[in-house]
Parts: structure tokens; C-alpha cells; sequence
């Protein structure tokens, strides 16, 4: 069964603005699904919809088979969502929260559990949530989206204020729920912190799905796998690297000969080559292309971007 | 019955924040001076069922006031904040919140409320020696009545708004349109049907516009409950010359206020369920 379809799904504002435009998207159940994208690309919109705060002007979503405008009541019931741009209520303690949470969705949780499982101690869960860190908050929240057992977990920027613990902390309850058969929706605008847990991906950029792939897809679709630069005594000349196996580009840029390679072995046979002239070379130095790179390709406006789409 | 829940929350966040109580103390107040007035000013009529009838003039303009800043900022102010972000996501149902909101805003207007017009019946009866307890009882229930009735209009403005600028501006709006300038309808009009304003005798119609606000209705209703316990205090219907048509009679009053309280919360409640909330 599919966690979360969009078909055409498109929300606009006013006569121009496209904050989400023909978004199509499926995640299957019991995946850990990556929905990245800079700040203001329509991620939080497309949760919006599927949490029906705000209603597409084209298209539809459905979340767990039910339509996310006409039965919203049969989708929070099975989702916990986080949701950007919440706040808490400040007078009432951490634990009246979970509290209310549980109460609400009619849940029959244990508060000291949950407070527990995201790691808020019995004295912070007392105090008024008034007097939280930002990061308190933040584990509070997803407290409160843990509540009832949710089979399909909605999170919307949760690493967003949070220190490296936190971050790992995500990171595990993440994945102990996909352990658990359950369907994780994971939004951010930093990759780094989707690839460790995500089965795939979706790259939005300006309201648009740019590309849908696993996180190995992505690294392939890098093709360019790492770049050698050499730095050689002088201006080269004379050097060509056309008949060299495995080498996609060569730029030359003062004394820095920079090649990229789509075969490891291709670095050596670059260095082989400019030996056989008579410059001499003074340093090189190897690097892997990062994710980050194709990340920033894809929603860079200039770059001109792949388009791939691939399921799993 | 996830209604209940929030009716609950609101309520026991209304203790929390001491407003509970500063509508009690607030309301215990003013009443309490309003029954004394007559005392004070030796030209009045000083009997306690004139100090009573008193009190609820002086109700009729303060619990729109308390029952507008309990509630105003009811779901307006969750949703500028961002906590209804959160309470969608548990409850999605729209309806369910205006419901919550509006039973819970309730009671805490109509305990503090009761509890204000208990402590100040107490005060009367020192002073007085005596309080007639029907007609207090009446008075007392309908200002209850009323109160609800500007909760209903609150959270349906509440419930309409954007932001909480926007609540408040509507919330005064609709207090000064209600509590100060809907007696110029009636008047305006006798004043162009007759050429001036309305003697010691007026017309069924003009009991009827002057009645057909929430603050109106309330009073046309006090005047009526507590005529029915002494017939000397004059009813709403006591200026008419002649019969007394159906549509001046105290339950045309009672059906006003209950439509004031209903169509504005459900008016408000459509607006807030077609709305995109982000």
C-alpha cells in the first residue's frame, strides 16, 4: 500500500504563486522517505495539504488510501505529524502536553514512556513549556506526534534548533520506528541529515519535484565520482586528455589541472600523463564529489539540472 | 468526544492564568457597587429590586466586555502562535475546536460570572437585609445567558481571524455596534416615523429593534423576569398601548439571544473550516 500519493497536486496563492506546482509523489509504506528542498520550496505547503491545514487549488493527495481533504479525521488518527512553525502552549508543563496528546487522539499511552522515548527527564517534563529551549520543544513536539503509535510519521524539519544529540536522537527514533513496519516522512533542507536514514529521496525546488531517487541512485547520477586537481610548476601546455579512460572533464586553471574522474583508476592515469611532459608537479590532492554538490546542482536556478526519476 | 477534551483544556487554562479568577473579582466588583448606587444617590428610587434591575443595566454593558476578552483570542491566538499547528494535528477537526472552544470559554464565563453575582447578591443582602430570590435567580441566569451569548460572538470572530489584531479589531467593533450604538436603530427610526423620540408610550416595533440586539434582548428579558415576581416593576411591554403582539413576548427575546449566540459561532465556524491555515 502507498503511504503518501500526490497526483498533480498544485497550490497556489494569489494569480502567480506557485508554492507547490504539479507535485506527483509516492512513498510506500514502511519506507523512510527524504523529502528535501531549500527554505520556501513547497515542502511545508505539500505537508500542509496532506495534513489538510490548507486546501490545493489543483491536483489531490492521499495519505494511507484516505483522501487527504475528505477524511482527515481517518488520517490523523494513524499519523503523528511535527509540523513546521507550531508552538507549545506556554503555561502548560511537557507532560500536560503529552497529556492532551494522548487524550486527543484518544491514545492509551503511557506519558512517562513517550517523555522518555524522546529523551525530555521527569523534572523538564514538569515545568511550563513556556521555559523550554528551542530543542526541548522540538523533542516535546515529536512527543507529542509519537503518541498512539502512528503508522506513518509525518516530520517537518525536526533536526531544525537542535544540538548533535538531538540530531542523533531523530535519527534513532526515526529508524526504530521504520523498524517497527512504520512509514517515516522526513522533511529538511540539509541533506546530510536525511542520507544516513532515508531509502530515498525527493529533491523539490521552487514548488517543482526536480528528481526522486535512492540515495545510491543519486551518488550514480553524480556519474563524476571525484575530481583530482594537480598544481604543476607552470601554466601547462601542451597536455590532452582525451584518450585517457575514465576522465568525463579536464579545466585548467592557472597552474591547477583539475580532472574529473568517473573510475578511480583514472586519478593515477592523469598523474602518469602529466609526468610524461616536463612539468613538474608540486602537489595534488584528491577529493570526493559530495552529495552536497548534486544537491546544490539541483536547486541551484542557474545550474541546468538533471531530471531523473527513479522508484523503488 | 474530543470537544469535551478541549472545553476541559480551556477551562482548566483559564484557572492557570488567573483569568478565571479576575472575572470573578472583577465582576463581584462592579455588581457589588451597582447595588449599592441607589443607596448613594438619595434622588434613585432605592428599593432592591431598582438596585437589581440597576445591576443588569450595568451587566448588560460589562459581560460583553468580559465575555469578548475571555474569548476573542480563543483559536485567533492559537493560530497566529502556531499551537493550532499542533492541536490540527491531533484533532484535524475544525468543527471539534469551535466547539471546544466555545463550551469551554462558556464555562469559565458563566462561573465567573455566578460566582461574581453570588458575591455581590451577598454584599446586597447586608446592605438591603433582604434579596428577593427569585427574581435574583433570574437575573442571574440570564446574565449567564448572556454571557454566553458574547462567548458565541467571540468565537465565531475568533474563529474568522487571521491574526489576533484582526480579532480585536472585529471584538470592539462588535462591542461598540451591540453595548452603545444599536439603540440609535429604534430611536432613528421612531425619530423618522414620528418626528421626534418616543414618549411615555411607544410602539410594538420599537420595543422589538430595541430588543433585538443580544444586549437588548437581555434587557427586555430582565424586565420581564423581574415583573414576573413583583407586577409594580414595569416589563418590556409596559409602554405598549395596545395588545401585546407575538413578537414582543418574552420568548421572541429568549429565540434573539439564542440566535446571536448560535449564528455567529456557526458563521465563524465556516469561515475557520474553509480557511488555509499555514
Amino acid at each position: 500500500m502507498t503511504a503518501i500519493e500526490t497526483t498533480g497536486l498544485t497550490k497556489r496563492y494569489g494569480h502567480d504563486v506557485y508554492a507547490v506546482n504539479d507535485l506527483s509523489l509516492t512513498v510506500e509504506e514502511g519506507e523512510v522517505f527524504g523529502f528535501l528542498g531549500p527554505n520556501g520550496s513547497g515542502k511545508s505547503t505539500t505537508i500542509d495539504v496532506l495534513m489538510d491545514y490548507v486546501r490545493p487549488t489543483a491536483g489531490s493527495a492521499t495519505v494511507l488510501g484516505y483522501d487527504a481533504q475528505t477524511d482527515a479525521d481517518e488520517i490523523h488518527q494513524r499519523v503523528g505529524i511535527l509540523p513546521d512553525g507550531y508552538s507549545l502552549y506556554d503555561r502548560l508543563s511537557g507532560r500536560k502536553h503529552v497529556e492532551y496528546a494522548i487524550r486527543l487522539k484518544d491514545a492509551c499511552d503511557d506519558p512517562d514512556a513517550i517523555l522518555q522515548r524522546v529523551g525530555l527527564a521527569a523534572d523538564a517534563a514538569a515545568r511550563p513549556a513556556g521555559t523550554y529551549s528551542k530543542g526541548m520543544s522540538q523533542r516535546l513536539a515529536l512527543g507529542m506526534a509519537l503518541v498512539g503509535d502512528p503508522d506513518l510519521l509525518i516530520l517537518d524539519e525536526p533536526s531544525s534548533g537542535l544540538d548533535p544529540d538531538g540530531i542523533r536522537d531523530i535519527r534513532e527514533l526515526t529508524l526504530e520506528h521504520a523498524e517497527n513496519g512504520g512509514t517515516v516522512f522526513f522533511s529538511s533542507h540539509i541533506l546530510s541529515q536525511v542520507e544516513a536514514i532515508c531509502d530515498r529521496v525527493g529533491i523539490l525546488d521552487d514548488g517543482q519535484l526536480v528528481t526522486v531517487d535512492t540515495i545510491d541512485g543519486l551518488r550514480d547520477a553524480l556519474g563524476a565520482g571525484s575530481t583530482i586537481t594537480v598544481t604543476v610548476d607552470a601554466p601547462p601546455s601542451g597536455l590532452a586528455f582525451d584518450d585517457v579512460a575514465g576522465v568525463s572533464s579536464v579545466v585548467v586553471d592557472g597552474n591547477e589541472i583539475h580532472a574529473t574522474c568517473t573510475e578511480p583508476t583514472a586519478k593515477l592515469a592523469v598523474l602518469d600523463r602529466i609526468r610524461e611532459t616536463e612539468h613538474r608537479i608540486l602537489d595534488f590532492d584528491t577529493r570526493q564529489s559530495s552529495l552536497e554538490d548534486l544537491f546544490s546542482a539541483y536547486t541551484h536556478p542557474t545550474d541546468d539540472r538533471p531530471r531523473t526519476e527513479v522508484r523503488s | 468526544m474530543s470537544w469535551l477534551v478541549i472545553a476541559r483544556k480551556e477551562f482548566e487554562d483559564a484557572v492557570r492564568s488567573r483569568l478565571l479568577w479576575g472575572v470573578v473579582a472583577f465582576v463581584t466588583v462592579m455588581v457589588s457597587v451597582t447595588f449599592l448606587i441607589p443607596l448613594l444617590v438619595p434622588a434613585m428610587e432605592s428599593g432592591v429590586l431598582a438596585a437589581l434591575g440597576g445591576a443588569s443595566e450595568f451587566a448588560s454593558m460589562l459581560v460583553p466586555i468580559v465575555a469578548l476578552v475571555a474569548a476573542y483570542l480563543a483559536i485567533a491566538g492559537e493560530r497566529e502562535s502556531g499551537s493550532l499547528r499542533l492541536l490540527l494535528g491531533l484533532e484535524p477537526s475544525r468543527r471539534a475546536v469551535v466547539a471546544g472552544k466555545f463550551v469551554g470559554r462558556s464555562a469559565v464565563v458563566v462561573v465567573g460570572l455566578t460566582a461574581g453575582f453570588l458575591l455581590a447578591g451577598v454584599v446586597a443582602w447586608a446592605v438591603y437585609g433582604t434579596v428577593p430570590a427569585g427574581a435574583f435567580l433570574g437575573v442571574l441566569l440570564l446574565t449567564d445567558a448572556l454571557g454566553v451569548a458574547f462567548v458565541g460572538i467571540a468565537i465565531g470572530i475568533s474563529a474568522a481571524s487571521a491574526t489576533r489584531s484582526r480579532a480585536m479589531t472585529i471584538g470592539i467593533a462588535a462591542y461598540l455596534a451591540f453595548a452603545l450604538l444599536w439603540d440609535l436603530i429604534p430611536q432613528g427610526a421612531h425619530l423618522a416615523v414620528f418626528g421626534g423620540p418616543p414618549g411615555a408610550s411607544a410602539p410594538a416595533w420599537f420595543v422589538f429593534l430595541q430588543g433585538a440586539s443580544p444586549t437588548g434582548a437581555y434587557s427586555a428579558l430582565v424586565m420581564n423576569a423581574i415583573h414576573a415576581t413583583d407586577p409594580s416593576y414595569p416589563a418590556a411591554t409596559t409602554v405598549l398601548d395596545g395588545p401585546v403582539p407575538f413578537f414582543v413576548e418574552w420568548w421572541a427575546f429568549a429565540a434573539i439571544m439564542v440566535a446571536w449566540t448560535v449564528v455567529p459561532l456557526a458563521l465563524g465556524s465556516i469561515a475557520f473550516e474553509r480557511a488555509d491555515l499555514n
